[in-house]
């Protein structure tokens, strides 16, 4: 059992780092899902875009000054 | 004929572009983790792709909708991609080490042992059966609406064997690149494809089709770039005098 929770989270962790993190994507993607449906143009995909560019820089930046607070 | 040349042209290039992605994935974890679990991986998960497609073949087509298959691997694919992005860039700004020592050690007592590595057999196994799976879908989308399976299937073949091929050959070459380049290349690809996937399977319509891609890889690499500069820009601003 022990053995099998911890394959779990070995697999889980190749998809989650930071739970916000994923937590944020998944809902960056979710309004990109109701924006496409909305216009069904290639508006939703750059918006989709711009919102993971946006949140790579954001979250790491973050941790790249938490680090550096915990140092 | 030029429905036969149509036909294998569109699962060759379609079945290409999966085949690459899964050929990214191996590379990876191949060049990162050792050899053997991830072409073991990859070659379980060729049988078992064998073997459905043989038990299910059109029906997996029919029952699974296009749009979520695209969807939930795209996802997966983005997730994956975003989190090694993320890590190149904190070690591109310097914020950890270029190297993982710990993740050497775990090598070196895999290596040593002779154990398996459990994780690069997962993570080949998983990335091979899910773009296997693609591009099963592609040849009998193609196929079974051309009418025309034997061609979209020949298409399918070839273009995984010269995909493999080139992969084979590129594997020495591609050691002598540095490994944290490597893993930026590897993140800004698989977000890339991941990106275009789940926009795709939520109905979007990427200007030039997949060439879209070139695009979205382009505009990671600025936004790490860009995320890279602004941690430099903090940590000389917080650095003592």
């Amino acid at each position: 059992m022990r053995a099998l929770r911890a394959a779990a989270r070995e697999v889980v962790g190749l998809f989650v780092a930071d739970w916000w993190q994923t937590l944020v994507i998944v809902l960056i993607l979710a309004a990109g899902w109701a924006l496409a449906a909305a216009t069904h143009s290639a508006l939703a995909g750059g918006v989709l875009l711009l919102l993971l560019g946006a949140q790579l820089v954001y979250f790491t930046a973050a941790e790249a000054g938490r680090r550096r607070r915990q140092a | 004929m030029v429905t036969n040349a149509l036909v294998f042209g569109a699962a060759f290039l379609g079945s290409g572009v999966e085949s690459v992605e899964a050929l990214t994935i191996v590379l990876a974890v191949g060049l990162t983790r050792g050899w053997r679990s991830p072409l073991a991986g990859a070659a379980a998960a060729a049988l078992i792709l064998i073997v459905l497609v043989a038990a299910f073949g059109q029906v997996l087509v029919a029952v699974v909708p296009d749009w979520l298959l695209k969807l939930a691997i795209g996802s997966l694919i983005l997730l994956f991609g975003l989190r090694w992005l993320h890590k190149a860039v904190l070690r591109s700004a310097g914020v950890i080490a270029e190297h993982d020592e710990g993740e050497a050690f775990e090598e070196t007592v895999a290596g040593l042992a002779g154990a398996t590595d459990w994780i690069g057999f997962l993570i080949s196994f998983k990335g091979v059966l899910l773009e296997g799976l693609e591009v099963a879908f592609i040849v009998f989308g193609v196929g079974s609406s051309a009418h025309n399976l034997p061609v979209a299937a020949a298409g399918g073949i070839v273009a995984v064997v010269v995909v493999t091929a080139i992969g084979a050959a590129l594997r020495k070459p591609l050691t002598r690149v540095p490994e944290n380049l490597m893993k930026y290349v590897v993140g800004v690809l698989l977000s890339s494809l991941g990106t275009f996937w789940a926009a795709e399977g939520m109905g979007v319509i990427w200007p030039l089709d997949f060439l879209a891609i070139l695009g979205i890889a382009a505009f990671y690499v600025l936004a790490s770039q860009v995320a890279v500069t602004l941690i430099r820009g903090g940590a000389r601003r917080t650095a003592p005098a």
